[in-house]
C-alpha cells in the first residue's frame, strides 16, 4: 500500500513529457502536367488532391493523393487516352508521399526526396526543389516534380505516328494549413 | 620460474576480490521506472501498443505492452539514456530519448496520431480500387480509336486521288478510262471511309464522360462528311450513268461534284481539329489579328498575343 502511494506521489511529482505533434490538411492544390508532342504542348490540370501531413519528434510526413481521372486537358478523347494509356482505371490514384525535417518548414526553399506511385510503378525522385512562402500559418508551396513516362512504365502515346516527349514534369501549386 | 604461479595466485585472488567488492555496489544502485501511457490524439488509450525501452549506452532492449487503458511501465532500469519507441497497428510511430537518474521514476506519454492512408484523406474505397473491366474497357476503346485514326489517315490519300480525278473524269470531254479510274478510286475511298467510321462508332463508350474540346468539332463535322459520303458515290453512280449513256450529266447528279469536294474538306477539316494544337490556332489566330489589325491602322496592343 505504502509502495503504491509512493508511485503516485513520484507520478505527481514529474508531470508527464507531452510529445509534440502537429498536423497539416492541403487546403488548395492545383497539380499541371505537360506534355509535349511535335504538333501539341498539352497540359492537364486536377484540383482534386487531398493530402495531410503529421510532424513528430521533428520529423514531417506528407502524403497526398489524386485521382487519375481528375486530370483536364479541356479534350474529353485525350483525358480517356490518358487515363487508358497509364492503366488508371487498374490504378486510380497518383500518391505522393514524402518526408522532410520540421525545421525546413521555416524555409523559403526545400529539397524533397519524393515517392510517387502512378500507374501501377513506384519512382523515386531526389532532392526536389519546392519553393516556400507563408501566409499567416499557411504554407504556400511551389515547384515541379521531374517525371518521366519511363519512371512508370508508360509507352508514350502517338499522335500522327509521333510520339510525345518521354518528360511529363508535373508542377506543383499547393497550400498547406496547419490543422488543430 | 617459481614466481609464475605466485603471479598467478594473486591475480585470481584479485579478481575474485573485486567482483565480491563490485556486486553489492550495483545491487545498491536503485533501479529507475518508465511509464506512461499511449493514447489516440483524442486523448482514448491504446490497447496493446507495443513500447521498446532501449539502453542507449549496452545497446539492450526490453518491451512492454500497454493495458486495454494505454499504460505501461519498465522497472529495474539502469541509470542512463534511453529511446523509447511507441507503436501501433492504425498509427505512425513514435519515438522520444530520456535520461534516467539513479532511482527515478519518469512518466511518458504518447498522444500517436492516425497513420497516413489514402482513407484517412477521405477518399473511398470505390475511388481507390481498380477496375479491370473499366480497365479492358478503355483499352478496347483506345485500340479502335487508333485503327480510326490510321484508317482515316490512310483514306486521305484515295480521297485526294478521287477529288483529283473528278476533274478529268468530270468535264464535257471525258474518256471512260478517266471515269472508271475515277469511280475506282471514289469505291476505294468510300469503303475506307466506313471501315474508318465503324471503329469509331463502335468504339466502347465511357459512362460519365462530357465530350470536351476538339473531339466536339471532330464529331461536329462527321455530320458534314457522313451523310456526304453516303450521297456522293449515290449522285457519283447516278453521273456515271448518264455519262455512260451519252447523255450530259442532269438532275440531281449534277450536285456530286460540289457534294463531294464539301464532303473531302469537312473530312480534312475533321483531321485538323484533332491534330493541330489548340494553342497553335490561338497563336495563328492573333498573329491574323495582329497583322489585320496593323494593316487597318488600328491600336497595336494586341502585340502581347504573340508572347503566347
Amino acid at each position: 500500500m505504502n509502495r503504491k502511494i509512493a508511485l503516485i506521489a513520484l507520478l505527481l511529482a514529474f508531470p508527464p513529457i507531452a510529445r509534440a505533434d502537429s498536423q497539416w490538411l492541403l487546403d488548395k492544390c492545383t497539380l499541371t502536367y505537360h506534355v509535349d508532342h511535335p504538333l501539341h504542348h498539352v497540359e492537364g490540370v486536377s484540383s482534386s488532391a487531398r493530402g495531410k501531413g503529421v510532424c513528430q519528434a521533428g520529423q514531417c510526413q506528407f502524403l497526398i493523393a489524386v485521382p487519375v481521372k481528375s486530370f483536364n486537358s479541356d479534350d474529353s478523347n485525350r483525358d480517356l487516352h490518358m487515363l487508358q494509356i497509364t492503366r488508371g482505371a487498374m490504378y486510380p490514384m497518383v500518391v505522393v508521399r514524402t518526408e522532410v525535417p520540421e525545421s525546413e518548414l521555416n524555409s523559403s526553399t526545400i529539397h524533397a526526396n519524393l515517392q510517387v506511385q502512378f500507374a501501377g510503378q513506384t519512382a523515386d525522385y531526389k532532392d526536389v526543389p519546392f519553393q516556400l512562402s507563408r501566409t499567416g500559418k499557411d504554407v504556400h508551396l511551389t515547384g515541379s516534380i521531374p517525371a518521366k513516362c519511363s519512371d512508370f512504365k508508360i509507352d508514350p502515346p502517338k499522335l500522327l505516328t509521333m510520339p510525345i516527349k518521354n518528360d511529363i514534369p508535373v508542377v506543383v501549386d499547393a497550400t498547406w494549413s496547419p490543422s488543430d | 620460474m617459481k614466481l609464475a604461479p605466485i603471479s598467478l595466485q594473486f591475480h585470481a585472488t584479485f579478481v575474485i576480490f573485486c567482483l565480491f567488492a563490485c556486486l553489492p555496489a550495483q545491487a545498491q544502485q536503485p533501479s529507475a521506472i518508465l511509464s506512461g501511457t499511449v493514447t489516440s490524439q483524442s486523448g482514448t488509450g491504446i490497447a496493446n501498443a507495443m513500447v521498446t525501452v532501449k539502453n542507449i549506452a549496452t545497446g539492450r532492449s526490453t518491451a512492454a505492452t500497454t493495458n486495454s487503458t494505454g499504460f505501461f511501465s519498465a522497472t529495474n532500469l539502469a541509470a542512463g539514456t534511453y529511446e523509447i519507441s511507441a507503436s501501433a497497428d492504425g498509427f505512425t510511430s513514435d519515438t522520444t530519448r530520456v535520461t534516467l537518474a539513479a532511482g527515478e521514476t519518469q512518466h511518458l506519454k504518447f498522444s500517436l496520431v492516425p497513420a497516413l492512408s489514402l482513407s484517412g484523406l477521405g477518399f473511398t474505397p470505390s475511388q481507390t480500387q481498380g477496375n479491370a473491366q473499366e480497365q479492358a474497357r478503355l483499352n478496347k476503346r483506345s485500340h479502335m480509336l487508333q485503327m480510326h485514326q490510321r484508317l482515316g489517315l490512310i483514306t486521305l490519300v484515295p480521297l485526294v486521288a478521287t477529288v483529283v480525278s473528278g476533274g478529268f473524269a468530270g468535264g464535257r470531254s471525258t474518256s471512260s478510262t478517266d471515269r472508271d479510274l475515277h469511280a475506282a478510286l471514289g469505291s476505294t475511298t468510300a469503303g475506307l471511309y466506313f471501315a474508318t467510321a465503324y471503329y469509331a462508332i463502335f468504339a466502347p463508350k465511357i459512362p460519365g464522360t462530357k465530350t470536351e474540346g476538339a473531339i466536339k468539332w471532330h464529331k461536329a463535322l462527321a455530320w458534314v462528311h457522313g451523310p456526304g459520303m453516303i450521297l456522293t458515290p449515290i449522285l457519283g453512280a447516278m453521273a456515271f450513268d448518264q455519262k455512260s449513256k451519252g447523255e450530259k450529266v442532269h438532275g440531281i447528279a449534277q450536285a456530286h461534284g460540289e457534294v463531294a469536294i464539301v464532303t473531302a474538306a469537312a473530312y480534312g477539316a475533321a483531321i485538323l481539329t484533332v491534330s493541330i494544337n489548340p494553342q497553335t490556332k490561338h497563336h495563328l489566330a492573333s498573329i491574323f489579328e495582329f497583322h489585320h489589325s496593323n494593316c487597318s491602322n488600328a491600336a497595336l496592343g494586341d502585340e502581347a498575343f504573340l508572347g503566347e
